[in-house]
């Protein structure tokens, strides 16, 4: 559609401009709530307010000493790591085998596999909670990685696959030619090659399960708290302005995984 | 590599994460039927409490009004940025996109937190605004049925943008050319050429972000008043709250099944497609 030669049309003209417009204030509509939080965040714990009267830190200070925040970070750290290992090595091979293979019940499995996309996280949170009670799992950190690593196996499939689709199926058939076995033929000639897919989809499935807030609400025990859900109960609650702190260092987060996964797109394109 | 090799690879490639996901996503699900249904039981008790109470019929109710009004207002915002993006130069549209991966990206909670923020009672509007009019004006807008819808269109637009851009970019520019030559309007380039060959984006975009907003949770929760207590809300107030597991897991079934129904149109568009490139 970007085509220049029908500019010289003063009515398209106008059109596109109103509609460049209308987007820019669309693009603002959308930014505004990742970024208002920033400034916000170097205010003081007296007042919640933009923009801030003066410059500090105290807001990061509180939150990095009391160990009713750092307990919760700790926690997100941890499942997230977890759930990102767990979701990677079920998921990676998953992906291969499904671009790869066909067998009997594939489109059985492959909608088992990419159901929690279409599944509400709080009808997925209510089955966990009722399995995990039945089961004595719940509040534990091992039901919140499980229930974390279903919710982001679709994606890294998603991302894994997209990967395998660009390889050549020739270097695996000729490694398997040369007598590799079925596994040394994957560990050697499709994971090396798959290297930007696997980091871009593990790093989606550590940014998703550390912001992850329905599941883990229902899953979570006084001692397990994650950050969200400590960040959801303290907006329902008091609106503390050391969630605007918290806020930023989310956002931050989300921006260096966008530009990083963004980096490895390029480079695997790039091969 | 025989048939029978050939599964077997297969089998020893997927079987981890299936069995994973039977074990962590089937199993909960039936947990949910089997106590729907009352347990042992088998009764659908839970169902009849459900269709009679007020509660759950006013939940139903504005949990479809606002995930249709939610849904069409982002369709319509989504729409505006896919176009511009459309006809952007690869390079440049690869900068704006960044716009919209960020939020995209951004943590629900820094969303709810930020509206927060803008809209309360003291918040950043309300501020300039008294400014401008030189009185105290404290307009409510967080906490009621607008909190909620600006919360939502902003959680969703995003996810009308992707879908929707990329049939946009399936369009031959050949048909903007000959509509060119033709000397056609932008208007009915755009009604046209434009919107009905951007049609598989709409539906996908809009019966994902139906499925989403459907089970909305922490938006009306934080956003929303007592008016506003979507079925995710009543899931949860009846699992934590009353205690009452068969009527939260009745719940959960519709939910499922709402989804599942809304889910078909996007399925149904692609395999069409699918068997079109065939």
């Amino acid at each position: 559609m970007s085509d220049a030669f029908d500019l010289k049309d003063p009515l398209k003209r106008r059109y596109r401009r109103f509609g460049t417009a209308l987007a820019c204030l669309v693009y603002a509509f959308m930014l505004v709530p990742s970024l208002i939080v920033i400034p916000v965040s170097f205010g003081t714990q007296h007042e919640v307010r933009f923009p801030p009267r003066e410059f500090s830190f105290e807001l990061y200070q509180i939150f990095f000493s009391s160990a009713a925040w750092t307990g919760p970070l700790l926690q997100s750290l941890k499942v997230a790591c977890l759930t990102t290992i767990l979701a990677l090595a079920t998921a990676v091979p998953a992906a291969y085998g499904i671009v790869r293979h066909d067998f009997p019940g594939k489109k059985a499995i492959t909608l088992l596999l990419m159901s929690p996309l279409v599944i509400p996280a709080i009808v997925m949170a209510l089955g966990l909670y009722l399995y995990f009670s039945y089961i004595r799992l719940t509040g534990s950190t091992l039901a919140l990685v499980l229930g974390h690593t279903i919710y982001v196996t679709p994606f890294v499939i998603v991302m894994v696959a997209a990967g395998v689709q660009k390889l050549d199926p020739n270097l695996e058939f000729g490694a398997t030619l040369m007598g590799a076995g079925r596994y040394r033929m994957f560990a050697t000639v499709v994971l090396p090659q798959l290297a930007p897919s696997i980091m871009a989809g593990g790093l989606f499935a550590f940014l998703i399960s550390f912001d992850e807030v329905v599941i883990s609400w229902f899953l979570v025990s006084a001692t397990t708290t994650t950050l969200p859900v400590k960040m959801y109960s303290s907006i329902q609650w008091e609106i503390s302005p050391v969630i605007a702190a918290v806020s930023t260092m989310l956002t931050v987060l989300s921006l260096v995984v966008c530009m990083l996964t963004a980096a490895l797109q390029r480079s695997g394109r790039g091969q | 590599m025989t048939g029978v090799e050939n599964s077997r690879a297969a089998a020893a490639f997927v079987s981890p994460a299936a069995l994973v996901s039977l074990a962590i996503a089937a199993v909960p699900l039936l947990f949910i039927l089997y106590t729907s249904l009352g347990g042992a039981a088998l009764s659908l008790e839970a169902f009849e409490n459900l269709l009679t109470s007020t509660l759950f019929r006013r939940s139903l109710y504005t949990t479809l009004e606002i995930s249709v009004s939610a849904s069409l207002i982002s369709l319509v915002l989504g729409y505006v940025v896919a176009l511009h993006l459309a006809r952007q130069p690869p390079r440049r549209r690869a900068v704006y996109m960044v716009l919209v991966l960020l939020p995209f990206w951004t943590s629900i909670l820094v969303k709810s937190y930020a509206f927060t923020v803008i809209l309360g009672r003291e918040g950043v509007i309300n501020l300039v605004l008294s400014w401008v009019f030189g009185t105290q004006v404290a307009l409510p807008m967080i906490l009621n049925r607008f909190g909620v819808m600006v919360g939502m269109t902003n959680y969703l637009t995003p996810f009308i943008v992707f879908p929707v851009l990329a049939s946009l970019l399936a369009i031959d520019p050949a048909l903007y050319r000959a509509a060119d030559i033709m000397s056609a309007r932008p208007m009915r380039i755009f009604f046209t050429i434009t919107l009905p060959l951007s049609l598989p984006g709409i539906v996908a975009g809009v019966s994902s972000v139906m499925v989403m907003s459907l089970g909305f949770f922490v938006i009306p929760a934080l956003l929303g008043g007592r008016q506003d207590v979507m079925l995710a809300n009543l899931v949860d107030f009846y699992t934590r709250e009353t205690l009452d597991w068969n009527m939260a897991a009745a719940i959960g079934v519709l939910l499922l099944a709402m989804v599942v129904l809304l889910s078909a149109p996007a399925l149904w568009m692609r395999r069409n497609q699918l068997a079109g490139k065939a």
